[in-house]
C-alpha cells in the first residue's frame, strides 16, 4: 500500500485555500506568459520584414547593428561568393534614410529607403512581382511606398508627387512590408534612383548582400563555405541567424528586454509571495500535527518533503489553468490588434515558464518550510 | 559521549527496567539565564508498571516526561530508556529512540485532512510495514471501539473518539513505553475511564510501561505507583493501596520507595 500522502490530503482538505492558491499561481503564470508574449511579439515585429526577403543568406558588415544602422561594405564580397556551390543568385541591397515630405502638411520626415536592382527579385511582396512592377520601378524619380508607413507621411495613392531630399518623387506603387522598430515608413526604389537621391553614395558599396540558394541546398553548409572564403569585413547569416542578430540588438540596446524581463521578475515574486503565504498558513495551522509527527519519530526531512510536495502540487495545478488562460489571451491579443502584435506561444516558452513556476513554488516552499522544521515536539506536551 | 558518564551507570543498567534515571539535572536556557528545573532525579520504572506523575504546575513533570520521551537533548546525569542511554545523544539518535515510544498528548493532534485510519497508518509507516498498515490500523482502532469509524475524518468524530484515535496511533506499533500527558483531561468520565482501562489492560497483557502525567483523581486507582514532583524534586514515591495485591512488583517498589523519598 502506498504512503499516506499528507501533502495531497492537506491541500485537498482546505478547498477554499486550495482554490485561492491555484488562482494565485495561475495569475502569476499568466502574467509571466503575457510579459514573455509581448516581448516576443515586439521583437518579432522588429524583425518580421526579413520574412519578405527572397534570400536564404545575408551578408552584412560586422559593424552593422541592425538593418537600419548598417555600415556599407564592398560589393565585391557578394561576387566573391557568387560561384559557391548551391548559390542561385546574388543580389545587392542598398539602404539609407531619406527625408520624405508630406505633400499635404509640408512636413518632412525620415523614411527608410531600400535600393534594389529592378531586375532582382529581392522581395516576395506580390505587388513587386512581374514585368509591369519592374518597369515602373525603373522609371526615374519613382518609388514604391509601404502601405504600413505611418500616416504622418501623407497620402499613399499611386501618382502622388512630393519631394524627397528636395528632389521631386512620384509614388509608382505600393506594398505591405512594415519598418520594424527603426523605420516609421519604407520606400523601395531602383538602385539608379537610389544613387540619384543619395548622392554621393557609390553603387560599389552595399549595405546587405542577399544570396538566393538553389532548392534543397542547406543554408548552414553554404554559409560555412562562404565564411571560409570571405575576409573579416563581412559576416554571413542565415535568415534565422540575421533575425536572431537583430532581435539581440533590440533586446539589449532598448528597454524592451529590460521592461518585460522586469515584468517577469515581478510576476515571479508575486507568485512566490502568494504561494509562500498559502504554505506558511498551512504549516502554521498544522504545527501541532507536525510536532506530533516528529515526536512519533519522523525526521525533519520528511516534513521538508511534505511542504515541498505541496509546493510542487500547487505549481502544477496552477500552471495548467495559467497556460490555458495565456493561450486564450494570446489569441485575444493577436485578434484585437489585427495581427500587428503577433503574440504566439512556442514550445520553448511553455517549458521555460513551467520550469519557472516550479522554481517559484519550490522557493516559497523552502522559505516556509523552516517554520515546520522548527516545530518542537517538546512544546506540545 | 559515554565516557563522561560515571562507571556506575553502565554497571547498574538492568534489563527489567523500562526507564532508569540517575542523578538527572536539567536546565532551561544557557549561561547566566539558565534555570534549573529538575534537581538530582533518580527513578526506576520497571517494565509493566503504570506510574502516575503528579505535582503542582511548574514542578517539572512535563519536562521529565519529554526527557524520558527523547524529545529534548540532555547533558547531565543518566537517563536510560528501554536500555538506551539518552544523555549526550544527538538529534538523529533521539529520533530513533522515539520510534519505540508511544506518545499520548492532551490534545489529540490528528491531521484533520486524514481519516482516522490514515492517521494511525502514519505511525505504522515508520516501521516500514506498508503491506499490513491498513490491517494493523483497523485492528487497533477496533480494539479501542472505533471499528465503525475507521474511515471518518476527525471532524466527524467526538472528542472521546478523537482521543481514542490518537491513542490508537500511539499504541499501534506496540511500544514498550507509553508516555501520556493528561490523556483524560479532554474526556468525559466514561471515555476517560475507558481509555485508562485500556492502558491498564495493555500494560498487564503486553508488559508495557506507562508513565502518565495527570491531575485526574478519578483514575489514580489504576496506578501501580504515584510519584509526586514538587519544584523539580521528587517529593514522594508512594504505592496506592491496591498495588499491595500485585505481588510481582512488591519488593522492588518498596526498595524504590525507600530510595527515592526525599
Amino acid at each position: 500500500m502506498a504512503r499516506v500522502s499528507v501533502a495531497w490530503s492537506n491541500l485537498m482538505h482546505e478547498r477554499t485555500r486550495l482554490i485561492v492558491a491555484i488562482a494565485g499561481v495561475s495569475f502569476a503564470v499568466v502574467l509571466i506568459f503575457m510579459n514573455l508574449g509581448f516581448m516576443g511579439a515586439l521583437i518579432s515585429t522588429a524583425t518580421n520584414f526579413y520574412e519578405q526577403f527572397n534570400a536564404e543568406l545575408f551578408l552584412i558588415s560586422p559593424e552593422t547593428l541592425e538593418i537600419s544602422t548598417s555600415t556599407a561594405f564592398p560589393r565585391e564580397r557578394i561576387y566573391q561568393v557568387a560561384g559557391v556551390d548551391g548559390v542561385e543568385r546574388i543580389m545587392p541591397l542598398y539602404s539609407e534614410y531619406l527625408l520624405w515630405r508630406n505633400p499635404e502638411t509640408g512636413v518632412s520626415r525620415g523614411i527608410f529607403v531600400y535600393g534594389i536592382n529592378p531586375n532582382d527579385p529581392v522581395f516576395l511582396m506580390p505587388e513587386l512581382q512581374g514585368t509591369e512592377a519592374r518597369r515602373i520601378l525603373s522609371r526615374p524619380d519613382t518609388a514604391f511606398i509601404d502601405r504600413l508607413s505611418r500616416p504622418e507621411f501623407g497620402p499613399q495613392e499611386i501618382g502622388t508627387t512630393t519631394e524627397a531630399d528636395r528632389r521631386r518623387i512620384t509614388i509608382g506603387g505600393t506594398y505591405f512590408l512594415g519598418g520594424g522598430f527603426a523605420a516609421d515608413g519604407t520606400l523601395i526604389m531602383s538602385d539608379q534612383n537610389f544613387i540619384r537621391y543619395l548622392e554621393p553614395r557609390p553603387l560599389s558599396l552595399i549595405n546587405v548582400g542577399l544570396v538566393k540558394l538553389k532548392l534543397g541546398v542547406s543554408p548552414e553548409k553554404v554559409a560555412a563555405t562562404m565564411r571560409a572564403l570571405l575576409p573579416a569585413d563581412v559576416n554571413v547569416y542565415t535568415k534565422a541567424g540575421i533575425i536572431e542578430h537583430d532581435s539581440a540588438y533590440w533586446l539589449e540596446s532598448t528597454s524592451i528586454g529590460f521592461i518585460f524581463s522586469m515584468g517577469v521578475v515581478v510576476s515571479f515574486i508575486v507568485g512566490a509571495v502568494i504561494v509562500y503565504q498559502i504554505l506558511f498558513t498551512d504549516i502554521r495551522d498544522h504545527l501541532p500535527e507536525y510536532a506530533t509527527m516528529k515526536a512519533m519519530g519522523y525526521r525533519s526531512q520528511y516534513l521538508f518533503k511534505i511542504v515541498l510536495q505541496e509546493a510542487i502540487f500547487l505549481a502544477v495545478l496552477g500552471y495548467i489553468p495559467g497556460l490555458a488562460a495565456a493561450l486564450g489571451l494570446y489569441h485575444l491579443t493577436a485578434t484585437a490588434t489585427a495581427g500587428t502584435l503577433p503574440v504566439a506561444m512556442n514550445g520553448g516558452r511553455v517549458i521555460f515558464v513551467l520550469g519557472l513556476t516550479l522554481l517559484m513554488c519550490s522557493l516559497s516552499g523552502l522559505i516556509s518550510v523552516r517554520k515546520a522544521v522548527t516545530a518542537d515536539p517538546a512544546e506540545i506536551f | 559521549m559515554f565516557k563522561t558518564q560515571p562507571q556506575s551507570t553502565l554497571d547498574s543498567s538492568r534489563d527489567d527496567l523500562a526507564v532508569q534515571i540517575q542523578h538527572l539535572n536539567y536546565f532551561f536556557g544557557v549561561g547566566d539565564l539558565s534555570k534549573q528545573v529538575l534537581f538530582d532525579i533518580s527513578l526506576e520504572l520497571p517494565k509493566g508498571q503504570i506510574v502516575i506523575l503528579t505535582g503542582p504546575s511548574g514542578s517539572g513533570k512535563t519536562t521529565l516526561l519529554t526527557l524520558a520521551g527523547a524529545l529534548r537533548r540532555l547533558q547531565d546525569g543518566s537517563l536510560r530508556v528501554l536500555g538506551k542511554e539518552l544523555v549526550g545523544l544527538g538529534d538523529r539518535a533521539l529520533v530513533n529512540v522515539r520510534r519505540n515510544i508511544g506518545f499520548i498528548f492532551q490534545a489529540h493532534n490528528l491531521f484533520e485532512s486524514l481519516t482516522a485510519s490514515q492517521n494511525v497508518e502514519m505511525a505504522v509507516e515508520l516501521t516500514g510495514k506498508f503491506a499490513s498498515k491498513r490491517e494493523q490500523s483497523v485492528t487497533m482502532l477496533s480494539a479501542l471501539g472505533l471499528a465503525d469509524r475507521v474511515d471518518y475524518k476527525p471532524k466527524s468524530l467526538s472528542g472521546g473518539q478523537k482521543q481514542r484515535v490518537a491513542i490508537a496511533r500511539a499504541l499501534v506499533n506496540h511500544p514498550k513505553l507509553i508516555l501520556a500527558d493528561e490523556p483524560t483531561a479532554a474526556l468525559d468520565k466514561k471515555s476517560g475511564r475507558d481509555v485508562v482501562t485500556y492502558l491498564h489492560n495493555l500494560s498487564r497483557q503486553e508488559g508495557c510501561t506507562v508513565l502518565m502525567v495527570t491531575h485526574d483523581n478519578r483514575i489514580l486507582d489504576v496506578a501501580d505507583r504515584i510519584i509526586n514532583l514538587v519544584d523539580g524534586r521528587l517529593e514522594s514515591d508512594s504505592t496506592p493501596n491496591d498495588f499491595v495485591q500485585h505481588k510481582t512488583q512488591e519488593a522492588l517498589t518498596e526498595v524504590s520507595a525507600d530510595m527515592f523519598i526525599m
